[in-house]
């Protein structure tokens, strides 16, 4: 009799050793799957790496991954939890827009720094508003807060291209229905060839990692994501932490949407979250929600995604197949978890009595 | 020739909003299945994909409508058993798996269809889709005042579809009691409601789970199947155009209802085109009620609605599938 | 645990590296590209076999293969890149700039303000922007004067038409989209001064479902001819179910819908790009902003089916030498009404430049709103 049990912990070494495997076998059905498609996958593997060697390359990865790893941060807060926030697109949008809003009421002279100040805190403003409904209605009625936040994003979207085709259409931009873009000022600097939202992603991540272990709202929204009965015998109000940590989810969220309009698009339109609000789902996820593991995942990520753009623009792979290899290696490494997670015996009849949640 | 009389304009029009609705009703139907045994699975968009991919380059390569129909489900069914197998048996996170799915079916779909870009439908498929099995003829009493212009809207309004059409209600109608009226559809809710107590009274809730999502997936197939063979006649990258979601959204606004999502469907349907109707009164222009960006939120406003109204209900009342979207681990019990 | 967890992805890390890194020196003999020798980047909007804008400048580039040699160029192309996400444009503008291209093309409007940052941070590599207004010492932008051709499709459906009521599927209120309305309307209304033309729009320039729901409202209201400015065939399939005509665009699309199709206007970049690769080849590239017409065969008219009227075609004959000579003159020769009946360019003049560029009001005869 086949029975699956639950590992105490495994060791870092083997939990290590099965994701090598997984994306090993990732890799080895990547490239039979090129190999069938009719490629090289030798070529492939070329091609890649002459994308990622340069440090102009590093740069652009590096690029890639500050929204993936802001955004990752931010869900994996929420996730923490429980609750099951799925709406960072929408967040990281709403950010964006909050950000787009301030900048176009401040007087033209007005500092750079300030500016981007200003921005930042609406950021965070914005994106916290535009989880506060999911999380409202989910301390309140239980509401589902998968699909609530779903929902959101489409409704985020949809909002942006409105402004940009109606409401905010730029009379400058030659009847082009364009948002005006923000001033050069709201620039973000540059450092060491990237805007500086690298190192902020690195101070996040620390922050971030210092109040989950080390404060006491951290220890409570840990206990809430643990079991909300024990959160609330120890006397705490589960509804408030809930709003509280959904609210922190969302305004990084938002300040990520910030990060981007004032690091590299410079103006707000409907696809700036560019699906990186769900791509971070994954990644917070496969890290384990941790937010050291989150900054390597996101760079992992972001590799993968400049190799695809080079398979794609210099071995004349087409940018579907790419999609079809990294859902391959998604798969994977979802699977690779339950061995990780999971034992399996081979024995006769008998159950564990141990009651335990899953992550 | 085009009557214009207002009536029939209406009628025209709740034609098309039909015609627009069948992939989002039968992709609801699917996903109805899938969340009514407790599995949220987002990949909607991915194997609607996946089975408009797998049957259009099958029905351009075998001419056969049955193999083209077939594959449809089979590659949707593909990308469900993924899932499956991920969230079912491996354990893995359900809206992190189907967001995978998304991502990985789209890339399927597109790569398999790379041969397919501006085939046509073959011309007797076209022809089986052309047909309308229903429409009667009413030249002998289109000219009786009152009782022909009825008849006629009445015509255009419920018997001039495709053979699609009227095998997705029916379908609806099947599922809704199978669904309430078998034990296979109560084992079903039951397992969605709460795996625990099924498990207890003898229910194989993972082979119960496996079948939901495979079904929902081969439903998925063929509403993808419906916008390149019949819809649209072609096929083109990311062909659903994130109808997928839209269905994500239908499932909730329903209610995890068959029947109602006929209603939904339409409804759904109707939003979508209705903005090439307003454009025909300038003086909505400046409006942004009826901004078309506006009217493309209306789908997702109305489903949080009603997703916040039906969990502020009373207890007592249902408020969907209790096990929705959380695992079911027989050993974690 | 932690540090371990952390340790362990890093050495996972560390492990992909040499797994790719080991792979990559096994096969990548480097290749030392022969001084003759042209790297070119395009970046489009749609899948290259969209069969509308995209397939036009592959077209294009395909040309400009054959013409200058296929061992001379190495391409390096990105598809499907929205021109709204410019995060995702600018990763795949690096990406060309970073493989070494010399000339990237750059197919959508909304890529501009892109183009112009990465225009500033590479000097030594040349850009070229279609459809914008923004130049640089390095970035030059290009388009064609399909208006021209539009004028011609016009008088072709005017003369078609049994209704007097023309459909027009649009995609985006800008200019350019306008400006083709205008254009291919005077067309209509100089051969038959009754006929209206209806506008809807779709918001999109690409989407199967989209565009065919716009014809068939169009269709509903009695429109027996079709024109559209769209990157499929939609329409025009639309027309052929319904059993009337329609005009293509972009490309020839008579395939799409035999029984319907009467001509299209179309776009021929090719003479342009072999020009502009090759001035790249012998170091003579400059800034020219080419606004090319039917003269210089940018753009034309797409052979005039049987299914076009004796009349058209005579018609089309007679005016085409007229707007090979004046080009977009003739097409916007006054006097012009707007559809509220204020005159907007006066007999003996024509339409600006300047106003055909920022072009937000529709001519007499259109019945339908900007935007």
């Amino acid at each position: 009799m086949l029975r699956i049990a639950r590992k105490e912990d495994m060791t870092g070494l083997r939990a290590v050793g099965v994701r090598i495997a997984a994306v090993l076998l990732a890799l080895l059905a990547s490239g039979l799957l090129i190999l069938a498609m009719g490629y090289d996958p030798r070529e492939v593997v070329r091609v890649m790496w002459s994308g990622m060697r340069t440090l102009k390359a590093l740069a652009s990865m590096i690029r890639i991954a500050i929204p993936l790893a802001m955004a990752a941060l931010a869900v994996s807060i929420a996730f923490t939890m429980k609750f099951w926030n799925i709406g960072a697109e929408g967040q990281i949008l709403m950010g964006a827009f909050a950000a787009t809003a301030i900048s176009s009421v401040l007087p033209e002279g007005t500092p750079g720094a300030l500016r981007i100040l200003l921005m930042a805190l609406a950021g965070l403003a914005g994106g916290a508003l535009w989880a506060l409904p999911p999380a409202l209605f989910r301390a309140a009625f239980r509401t589902n807060e998968t699909l609530l936040t779903l929902m959101f994003n489409y409704i985020a979207i949809r909002w942006v291209e409105y402004l940009r085709c109606q409401l905010w259409k730029d009379p400058a931009a030659m009847g082009f229905p364009q948002i005006a873009p923000i001033p050069e000022s709201a620039h973000l600097p540059q450092l060491l060839g990237v805007h500086i939202g690298w190192i902020l992603v690195l101070v996040l991540a620390f922050l971030q990692w210092v109040f989950l272990r080390r404060t006491k709202k951290g220890f409570e929204v840990r206990v809430v994501g643990e079991s909300e009965k024990t959160a609330r015998y120890a006397g705490m109000t589960v509804g408030r932490v809930l709003l509280f940590g959904v609210l922190l989810s969302g305004a990084l969220a938002g300040l990520t949407g910030m990060v981007k309009l004032n690091g590299t698009a410079f103006v707000l339109a409907e696809r700036l979250a560019g699906g990186d609000g769900f791509t971070a789902i994954i990644i917070a996820w496969l890290s384990n929600l941790s937010a050291p593991v989150i900054l390597v995942v996101a760079f992992l990520f972001a590799a993968m995604k400049q190799g695809a753009g080079w398979m794609e623009g210099l071995a004349g792979i087409p940018s579907a197949l790419a999609d079809t290899v990294q859902g391959l290696i998604l798969f994977f490494a979802l699977g690779s978890e339950f061995f990780i997670r999971y034992r399996i015996i081979l024995e006769s009849r008998h159950r564990t009595e141990r009651k335990e949640a899953h992550p | 020739m085009t009557d214009t009389t207002p009536l029939m304009v209406l009628a025209v029009f709740l034609a098309s909003a039909v015609r627009y609705s069948m992939p989002l009703l039968v992709g609801t139907l699917g996903e109805t299945v899938t969340e009514r045994s407790g599995h949220l699975n987002l990949g909607v968009e991915g194997m609607m994909l996946m089975g408009g991919a797998a049957g259009f380059v099958t029905a351009i390569r075998t001419d056969s409508l049955v193999l083209s129909l077939l594959a449809a489900m089979g590659g949707a069914i593909a990308g469900a058993l993924f899932y499956a197998v991920l969230t079912v048996t491996f354990r893995a996170n359900q809206v992190v798996t189907g967001l995978a799915l998304t991502l990985f079916g789209a890339g399927v779909a597109n790569t398999v269809g790379k041969g397919a870009v501006h085939a046509s439908t073959p011309p007797h498929i076209q022809a089986f889709f052309a047909w309308q099995p229903l429409r009667p003829d009413l030249s002998a009493i289109e000219s009786v005042p009152v009782l022909g212009p009825a008849a006629v809207f009445l015509r255009t309004v419920l018997l001039e579809y495709n053979i699609y059409v009227y095998m997705a209600v029916l379908l609806a109608v099947v599922l809704s009691l199978l669904l309430h009226r078998t034990r296979l559809g109560l084992h079903l809710r039951v397992v969605g409601e709460n795996p625990a107590s099924a498990d207890a009274s003898g229910i194989r809730v993972a082979a119960t789970r496996y079948g939901a999502i495979l079904v929902g997936g081969a439903l998925c197939g063929l509403a993808g199947l419906y916008l390149p063979l019949v819809h649209n006649g072609t096929w083109v990258e990311n062909i659903t155009g994130g109808r997928g979601w839209i269905v994500v959204a239908l499932v909730i606004f329903v209610r995890w209802s068959p029947l109602r999502a006929m209603l939904g469907a339409l409804l759904f349907g109707a939003l979508e085109i209705i903005g090439f109707k307003l454009q025909g009164f300038p003086q909505l222009a400046g409006n942004p009620l009826f901004s078309q960006y506006i009217i493309g939120m209306y789908p997702y406003i109305i489903t949080v609605i009603v997703l916040v109204a039906n969990s502020a209900r009373k207890k007592g009342g249902w408020r969907g599938p209790g096990a929705l979207g959380l695992p079911y681990f027989r050993e974690e019990r | 645990m932690h540090i371990r967890k952390i340790l362990s992805t890093l050495l996972l890390m560390t492990l992909l590296a040499g797994v790719m890194l080991a792979a990559g020196c096994q096969s990548g003999t480097p290749t030392n590209a022969p001084a003759e020798k042209v790297k070119v980047g395009v970046l489009y909007i749609s899948p290259i076999d969209d069969g509308g804008w995209s397939t036009a400048h592959n077209r294009g580039f395909v040309m400009a293969e054959n013409e200058i040699g296929k061992d001379k160029i190495e391409w390096v192309t990105k598809e499907n890149i929205p021109d709204t996400d410019a995060a995702a444009t600018e990763t795949a503008l690096r990406i060309m700039a970073d493989a070494g291209c010399q000339i990237i093309f750059a197919t959508s409007y909304n890529y501009m303000d892109t183009v112009e940052k990465l225009a500033k941070e590479y000097p030594e590599i040349k850009f070229e922007h279609c459809s914008g207004y923004k130049t640089a010492d390095n970035m030059d932008n290009y388009f064609g004067q399909i208006e021209q051709p539009r004028f011609l499709s016009g008088i072709v459906a005017g003369l078609t038409t049994k209704s007097n009521k023309i459909g027009y599927v649009a995609a985006i209120p800008i200019p350019e989209v306008v400006r083709g309305i205008n254009a291919f309307t005077l067309g209509v209304r100089s051969v038959n001064p009754d006929a209206e033309v209806h506008v809807r729009w779709t918001n999109t320039w690409f989407d199967l479902s989209l565009e065919s729901a716009a014809a068939n409202e169009l269709l509903n209201l009695g429109c027996d001819v079709t024109s559209q400015h769209q990157d499929s065939a939609a329409t025009l399939k639309a027309a052929e179910a319904k059993g009337v005509f329609g005009i293509g665009y972009d490309n020839p699309m008579g395939d799409a819908a035999p029984k319907a199709y009467l001509t299209a206007p179309i776009w021929n970049w090719g003479a342009y790009y072999t020009k502009k690769i090759k001035a790249v080849m012998d170091g003579t590239w400059s800034v020219e902003q080419y606004w090319g017409g039917m003269k210089e065969g940018m753009v034309g008219l797409d052979t005039l089916t049987d299914l076009v009227p004796q009349a058209a075609k005579e018609k089309v004959a007679e005016i085409e030498p007229m707007i090979l000579e004046q080009g977009n003159d003739y097409v916007f020769k006054g006097p012009i009404k707007d559809n509220q009946g204020n005159e907007k360019v006066a007999a003996g003049t024509s339409l600006s430049k300047a106003d055909q560029m920022g072009m937000d009001w529709f001519v007499e005869g259109v019945v339908g709103s900007v935007g």
